[in-house]
């Protein structure tokens, strides 16, 4: 099993409720998985909102094996300016 | 040279020089936060941003603007937390030989900082309501 934590923000945050969640999850869980993990738990909050992953501040743009400790960042469309 | 910064408190100038014989060209772009969104008055903007991340992506995009187009300096600074209406959000200054390559710089730093910076912003109405806030003019 690994240990991941997911923070929260804007509309991922307000869907969830919280700023951080801990997973524990099967070994060779991806990306994309823990997204789904993610919008389920949000209901139908998210199901209209674009999500960009990041893996420990950095963008991915495939599908990604996650590991143990790795923080989890699913972007909503960014608003800065 | 790249100056990026985020912080939360106002947002001062970078100031001007009398004695640069380099740059021909300063280009300076303030954004400031309007009194209503969508056309509801607000108290402020409130911006949250992924701390880290968002000060890499930024200088990130500085440094690829400074290859891409042939400017010599950029300089930006971004607030975040409250933001009352009226008070700066975002402070950028761009140093260049000539204005045409600042001006298209500038333009293109903007468009790829509102695609890119993990920074988000919600409107808090007068009646205190939370409203998202997405312009990306």
């Amino acid at each position: 099993m690994i240990n991941v934590k997911v923070k929260c923000f804007s509309q991922v945050k307000y869907a969830l409720g919280v700023d951080v969640l801990t997973f524990e999850l099967d070994e060779n869980t991806t990306s994309i998985d823990l997204e789904k993990i993610i919008r389920k738990k949000a209901g139908k909050k998210l199901n209209n909102v674009p999500l960009r992953i990041a893996i420990n501040q950095k963008y991915q743009k495939e599908e990604t094996i996650l590991q143990d400790a790795d923080e989890v960042v699913f972007i909503p469309p960014v608003q800065g300016g | 040279m790249v100056i990026v910064e985020i912080a939360n408190k106002s947002i001062k100038s970078f100031g001007i020089t009398n004695d640069d014989n380099q740059n021909g060209a300063e280009l300076v772009f303030n954004g400031r936060v309007r009194g209503t969104e969508k056309g509801k008055p607000i108290k402020y903007l409130e911006y949250e941003y992924y701390e880290g991340m968002a000060e890499a992506e930024l200088k990130h995009l500085a440094n690829k603007v400074c290859k891409k187009f042939t400017i010599n300096h950029l300089y930006c600074r971004h607030r975040v937390g409250k933001v009352k209406a009226g008070e700066l959000s975002i402070h950028i200054m761009i140093l260049s030989k000539h204005r045409k390559e600042a001006i298209k710089a500038m333009d293109w730093f903007i468009f790829e900082l509102k695609k890119n910076v993990p920074i988000w912003k919600w409107a808090i109405l007068n009646d205190g309501r939370k409203i998202p806030s997405d312009c990306m003019h």
